[in-house]
């Protein structure tokens, strides 16, 4: 039993899980302490210990199905005709058919019960980052070796089936029936792994679309607004912020009182006879987080950048410490620009005058690579981090991973996505790939919306 | 207090009020032999609080609840110096003050004799224990719900690594403290943000989804016995035909409870598209959402 696990676990760590060893220990002491014949327990106790996120367990549950129900299991058969050893003797032979072909010696081996090789095979085409380098931006490198492995699997397919024709060991035609029956089987098996790659559960994501009134203006998606309209809503933004900026210092005032100030206690006490009747406490300061934004300004959510903009500089009056990005095709910090200058000449520089090539074809992915070789030490467990954008980044490599790390590196990722949810994982929107990504995601094309998450986000 | 296997967890969850899946309950026996910690997760109202408080009535336990929140800091949650009190000790001694110094020859001797007394004034009399101290202090065993870590930040979760790996706490004028008994402890999360991995390492994690068809009707039947089968099974299936539409917020089992005590309530014997309209205000708090539902009565009732 033990060994069966430590293989399990190999085949987690393989497939990119990070467990550690007292997990291992654990597991393997609590699984003595309740019925084993009873799957549902046993299964708990695999899944208490390896999967510790909800964002794991479509995947663990794969793995544990595979490696529990679906590998090759040759104790559980009645077989009186050998089958399982027939299996090998014809997977000896094709080995010696394809010595030296990595790839194949995988597929072979998983034919045989141990699916190590392949799962590492398979983890490495769905990791690929797209190598900037050799200039391969486009999502090609990842695709190239998917192909090149289905390639392979069909070429052992067709020599598993030309060697139970060619029968060199001269067996009945019954049991070739049972193998060529077996083989399929786990060849299919194969092939699901390969092309079911399942996206991180993550349901934890909150998608939100609140609905406020404030009047029909609110409700226009910004593309649309008029251009007497668009001062309107910069009037109503202007309110909004000086709203919250009121409501925060009163929330400051009334905060909760902190340490004894021993100073202005005895000061105090002064008045009694020295007597401290009246305590005193230091304030706390406010306490607010940081935030990291990092906004789209290309030509496809022009007209909601400004908005968005003008919610960049609202937020950086908030709170305290704030690190402003905006993005075509790499971020660049637009921090100190919002910070000096009045609020519509800081929107207009920033739309026109930035370095950075206005005209370039969005590109998410090297965004993020750009982000996480210039920009990572800006994120910390205390930051919230908002994306601001479509998601369409023309079929680039979309760098999901990185985001993941990113993720990892904050206390809270939210995407804000000025398209309307139906038109996400349209076309080259890779809203689908980020969204295993986000703490939250949300509509935000209108005014409403934005306030509703402006709202949320400060008090 | 214990539990002795799996199923005697669930037959005493089940006394308690709580109806619990067969992995439910392995963890939560887990948990009790092995004293570690187990952390919740799961979406809003799947009973994550609620079975903490089932697992100290089944067992007998008191239940000790801290409720996290952004900027919970130490002496929220684990004790304060009541300054007032020490203060005005002070006051009510200083007559006594002359009978410490007797004796003394000059100040500094004065001030050292004082010093050797300023302990009494860092005793566990002037300490205010706040949830934490209260568990690691005390005789018996309690269960300890830490409800919503997500919510408290990063320097609390270290703070709280530290105490559940050897449940001791320093003070540091009185020494430090260390649990006689292991507490019970359960740690909820919503997802707000993730945990650290070492936080994980240390717990035993489930994740609670929405109840399985079968222990959605039990818990229904347990809390409201009068229902008849065929009503609680139908509120049941159009419940979980609801969590498939996709809603802002889908229906909570509190809220399926809800809804059922209100069914019932109307003496309603079988639910059609007028009484889903007039008792939909039970499950959904939106009115988008309640529109979609309307908009798809006939898969929801089907
Ligand atoms: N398994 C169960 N058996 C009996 N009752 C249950 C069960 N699960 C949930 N309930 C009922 O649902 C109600 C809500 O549960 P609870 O408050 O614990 O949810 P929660 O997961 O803590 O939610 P939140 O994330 O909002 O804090 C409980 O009061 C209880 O009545
Ligand atoms: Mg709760």
């Amino acid at each position: 039993m033990v060994n069966a696990i430590l293989k399990f676990v190999a085949c987690c760590r393989t497939a990119g899980y990070r467990v550690s060893t007292s997990e291992v220990v654990d597991c393997i002491s609590q699984l003595a302490l309740i019925n084993m014949l009873n799957e549902d327990e046993f299964r708990s106790v695999l899944r208490a210990n390896f999967a510790k996120s909800r964002r794991e367990q479509a995947q663990f549950d794969r793995l544990y199905r595979l490696y529990f129900h679906e590998l090759r299991q040759d104790i559980d058969l009645d077989d009186t005709d050998a089958t399982p050893q027939k299996m090998d003797q014809l997977i000896e032979q094709l080995q010696k058919q394809v010595r030296g072909s990595e790839n194949h010696e995988a597929i072979l081996d998983f034919l045989s019960g141990d699916p190590m090789g392949f799962l590492e095979l398979i983890r490495r085409v769905q990791t690929e980052e797209a190598d900037p380098e050799q200039g391969r931006k486009f999502n090609l490198g990842p695709l190239a070796s998917r192909l090149m492995v289905m390639v392979q699997l069909n070429d052992t397919r067709s020599r598993i089936d030309r060697i139970i024709e060619e029968n060199p060991f001269d067996y009945r035609e019954e049991t070739r029936g049972n193998l060529r029956r077996r083989f399929r089987e786990q060849m299919d098996r194969a092939y699901d792994i390969l092309l079911r790659e399942p996206r991180p559960h993550n349901e934890g994501v909150q998608q939100r679309t609140h609905e406020q009134y404030l009047g029909q203006l609110g409700e226009r998606p910004f593309s649309a607004l008029t251009p007497q309209e668009i001062e309107r809503v910069r009037e109503l933004i202007d309110r909004l912020v000086r709203k919250l900026k009121d409501i925060m210092s009163r929330r400051y005032a009334s905060s909760s009182r902190g340490v004894l100030d021993a100073k202005r206690t005895i000061r105090a006490a002064g008045r009694y006879d020295g007597v401290p009747i009246d305590i005193r406490f230091r304030k706390k300061p406010p306490k607010r987080g940081k935030i990291v934004t990092l906004c789209d300004i290309s030509s496809s959510v022009f007209s909601a950048a400004r908005f968005m903009l003008n919610i960049l500089y609202s937020l950086q009056e908030c709170f305290t410490r704030v690190h402003s990005f905006i993005f075509v095709n790499r971020p660049v910090e637009v921090t100190k620009v919002l910070e000096e200058e009045e609020i519509n000449h800081a929107i207009v520089k920033v739309l026109r005058e930035m370095d950075i090539d206005y005209n370039a074809q969005t590109d998410y992915g090297e965004t993020f690579r750009q982000f996480r070789k210039n920009h990572m030490d800006t994120l910390n467990k205390k930051t919230t981090l908002i994306i601001i954008g479509d998601a369409r980044s023309n079929y680039f490599h979309p760098e999901d991973r990185i985001l993941e790390e990113m993720r990892e590196k904050c206390r809270r990722l939210i995407w804000l996505n000025p398209e309307p949810e139906s038109a996400w994982n349209t076309g080259d929107s890779e809203m689908f790939a980020y969204k295993a990504h986000c703490h939250e995601l949300r509509e935000c094309r209108n005014l409403n919306q934005l306030v509703a998450f402006v709202e949320e986000l400060i008090l | 207090m214990s539990f002795n296997d799996v199923r005697e967890v669930q037959e005493k969850l089940e006394g308690a009020g709580y109806v619990t899946s067969r992995e439910i309950a392995t963890v939560v026996f887990l948990a009790s032999v092995t004293d570690k910690p187990i952390l919740v997760e799961g979406p809003a109202g799947v009973g994550k609080t609620e079975l903490a408080k089932a697992i100290s009535r089944a067992l007998g336990l008191q239940l000790i609840r801290l409720q996290c929140y952004e900027g919970l800091d130490e002496s929220k949650a684990l004790y304060e110096w009541e300054y007032a009190k020490q203060l005005l000790y002070t006051q009510m001694v200083k007559e006594k003050i002359g009978d410490v110094i007797a004796g003394a020859h000059n100040l500094k001797d004065a001030v050292d004799k004082i010093a050797s007394h300023e302990d009494a004034f860092f005793s566990e009399r002037f300490i205010q224990p706040r949830p934490l101290l209260q568990a690691i202090s005390s005789e018996e065993r309690v269960v300890l719900l830490v409800d919503e870590v997500d919510k408290a930040d990063p320097e609390f979760e270290a703070f709280l690594l530290e105490l559940l790996s050897d449940y001791q706490v320093t003070i540091p004028e009185l020494g430090t403290k260390t649990a006689k008994v292991i507490p019970y402890v359960l740690l909820t999360s919503n997802n707000y943000r993730d945990m650290s991995d070492a936080l994980k390492r240390r717990c035993i994690h489930i994740y609670i989804d929405y109840p399985e068809r079968d222990l959605e009707f039990r818990i229904v039947k347990l809390k409201l016995p009068e229902i008849s089968d065929t009503l609680a099974a139908r509120i049941v299936d159009a419940v979980r035909a609801i969590r498939e539409l996709g809603l802002k917020k889908n229906p909570c089992i509190s809220e399926t409870i809800d809804w059922a005590r209100s069914l019932v309530a109307l003496s309603v014997e079988s639910i059609d598209s007028r009484v889903l309209a007039d008792t939909l205000n039970m499950i959904c708090k939106y009115r988008a959402d309640a529109q979609m539902v309307k908009a798809n009565a006939a898969s929801v009732l089907k």
